[in-house]
């Protein structure tokens, strides 16, 4: 097998690849808010959440919720995505809330 | 911090809610106040409004017998024709409409309102609810006439098919958040267990594993439900080596929905940052054949020094047909993929076996980035069960970390690629040259603007000192030095 034949093929003693005195803690890399990769969930969660606000639409806000939801799950950088995604929620809770307590609108807006 | 801003977050939401609901509350207040303001003007506005009529009604209703006179009394003038359109059923709203404002006159018809009728309120009441259904979009009188008889789970149904569909998909959702969380972290268990826990190949290669001081911490991190981490440092050659795990979103069921359409694969990288003293000058890539093109085009580095190999170095054993491999230099390419490598995994034969594993190895001196000199791993993560099948693979990652950090060029192969790294440290160089003098200049100019500033705030007074002492000091300069004498 490999490890027996190549020189670096651990053994007790003599042939010990480790090094503990060079062994450096981790770090974790540095990335900047600009780096991180686009949160598509949480832009269509706040697109849908202000479409349904505006247009009094209750598809469009239970949609937004659903894509919070999605922006949540998918939430690795705790502090940087919470700002959009809590900015997103408020959005579509208000659009729901408007469309539901709100007053009745005539005509084709009330679906 | 954190903190704060969590405490923060709860408030926001909370206060916001309340102001959401406090608007949309005191608009509908304003709509019951301005009905009963304009109705007098238009007959025909009642019948555009008679959600705000009823709203009206309501509020007559549910008070207690003084204040409906007081409030009949402001809504004084339009409340004929809103008695007479909503409280009329279809039945009294022929025999209504033709008195709507001569009673103004003689009587307040609205005293009468609470009285006559108790249904009428009532069943405007109970038509209320039905104007809120999205399935009846028709006028006022086909919305009282609706719900007069018990509504069937059918019809309810189709009423709030929306929120069913949306609340039960929520639930969906939530469920397979946790099973798929289990999944995903019952194959980074079953990783760390096969190739990082006590005698496992990593453990007997590295004296630090994981993340913390090594002694109680857990061996992996979580970054992410899908995304997991595996440090390892203390070894020679190398200053530690970083493995990824990034799997398939099974814990986001809108993103399993899109992986029916582009599939993905749970892959792991091994990325090993190696000493500067123990690497020369490698670079060398394999992958399968597209790939490869694309990391030639794309990898800053490959794209300035290497190029795709065409052909195998002559007389030898060579990779698979499906890979290329993207080298500096063939000679280093060679000794680099040597005959042990391809019997083990990279030779026709193994790759048969082990190729659907293997995704792709880059070795570089010359990385952008915040480490330059890394030896890269990509290969494919099995499920849980299978983990034996990848030990050849990552056995590959200390044979490379030991052959790398030993490896020496030959003063031929040497020669060739020194010309090229010169030329690329040069332009390195003067390009950071280059921006250093730029920021010196901006910081030359900034200096004298605010000097210049600074002149011409200066009074004239203090100028003319200013430049008598300019003057003085140059005299002094310009006269010829006496030397004093002791005799």
């Amino acid at each position: 097998m490999k490890e027996a034949t190549t020189s670096g093929g651990p053994s007790a003693g003599a042939n010990d690849p480790r090094q503990p005195t060079t062994a450096r803690p981790y770090a974790p890399p540095k990335l900047s808010s600009q780096d991180l990769p686009v949160d598509y969930a949480g832009f269509l969660a706040v697109v849908f959440g202000v479409v349904g606000v505006m247009m009094h639409y209750k598809v469009c806000s239970w949609i937004a919720i659903i894509f919070c939801a999605q922006s949540l799950a998918n939430m690795k950088n705790f502090e940087n995505d919470l700002k959009q995604l809590s900015m997103a929620f408020m959005f579509a809770v208000m659009g729901l809330v408007t469309n539901y307590f709100g007053p009745p609108r005539p005509g084709s807006a009330k679906r | 911090m954190a903190a704060p801003t969590w405490i923060r977050l709860p408030r926001a939401t909370l206060i916001l809610l309340l102001l959401a609901l406090h608007l949309s509350l005191s608009v509908a207040a304003q709509f019951e106040g301005f009905d009963s303001d304009e109705l007098p003007h238009a007959t025909a506005a009642d019948l555009a409004s008679p959600d705000d009529d009823e709203e009206g009604l309501d509020l007559d209703v549910d008070l207690p017998a003084p204040p409906p006179i007081s409030v009949s009394v402001s809504v004084s003038a339009p409340s004929p024709p809103v008695t007479t359109t909503t409280a009329a059923n279809p039945n009294l709203n022929p025999t209504t409409p033709p008195n709507p404002t001569p009673s103004l006159d003689f009587w307040d018809e609205d005293e009468f309102e609470g009285i006559p009728v108790p249904e009428a309120p009532s069943s405007d009441a109970s038509s209320t609810p039905a104007e809120f259904t999205p399935s009846d979009p028709s006028a006022a009188d086909a919305a009282e006439a609706a719900p007069a008889p018990p509504r069937s789970p059918a019809e309810l149904l189709r009423a709030f098919s929306i929120e069913i569909a949306c609340v039960s998909f929520l639930i969906c959702f939530l469920l397979n958040y946790f099973t798929g969380k289990k999944q995903n972290e019952a194959i980074a268990l079953a990783w760390a267990t096969k190739f990082a826990t006590r005698d496992s190949i990593f453990d007997k290669n590295f004296s630090l594993l994981g993340t913390g001081d090594g002694k109680d911490t857990p061996l992996l991190l979580k970054e992410g439900q899908d995304v997991f981490k595996f440090y390892a440092s203390g070894r020679r050659f190398c200053q530690g080596m970083l493995a990824t795990m990034e799997m398939r979103a099974r814990h986001d069921l809108l993103s399993k929905l899109l992986e029916l359409v582009f599939p993905r694969k749970d892959t792991i990288t091994f990325e090993v940052v190696m000493n500067e003293e123990s690497m020369d000058h490698v670079m060398v890539a394999v992958a399968r054949k597209k790939a490869a093109k694309t990391m030639q085009k794309e990898e800053r580095d490959l794209q300035r020094f290497a190029s795709v190999l065409p052909l195998a170095p002559a007389g030898k054993k060579w990779v698979a047909d499906e890979l290329a491999v993207v080298a500096e230099s063939k000679e280093v390419a060679g000794d680099m993929i040597s005959e042990a490598v391809l019997d083990q995994v990279l030779g026709e034969k193994a790759f048969e076996k082990l190729g659907k594993w293997f995704i792709s190895l880059h070795f570089s001196d010359q990385l952008a980035g915040s480490y330059k000199k890394v030896l890269s791993f990509k290969f494919v993560l099995p499920d849980a069960n299978n983990m034996a099948e990848m030990t050849k693979l990552v056995a590959l990652v200390p044979f490379y970390i030991d052959l790398i950090g030993r490896y020496k060029l030959s003063s031929h192969a040497r020669s060739k690629t020194d010309a090229a790294r010169t030329k690329a440290a040069q332009e390195a160089f003067r390009e950071l040259q280059g921006v250093r003098q730029e920021t010196l200049l901006r910081k030359k100019a900034e200096k004298k603007k605010l000097m210049e500033e600074a002149e011409a705030k200066l009074s004239a007074e203090v100028l003319r000192k200013k430049e008598e002492k300019e003057r003085n000091r140059q005299m002094k300069k310009g006269a010829p030095k006496v030397k004093m004498l002791r005799s």
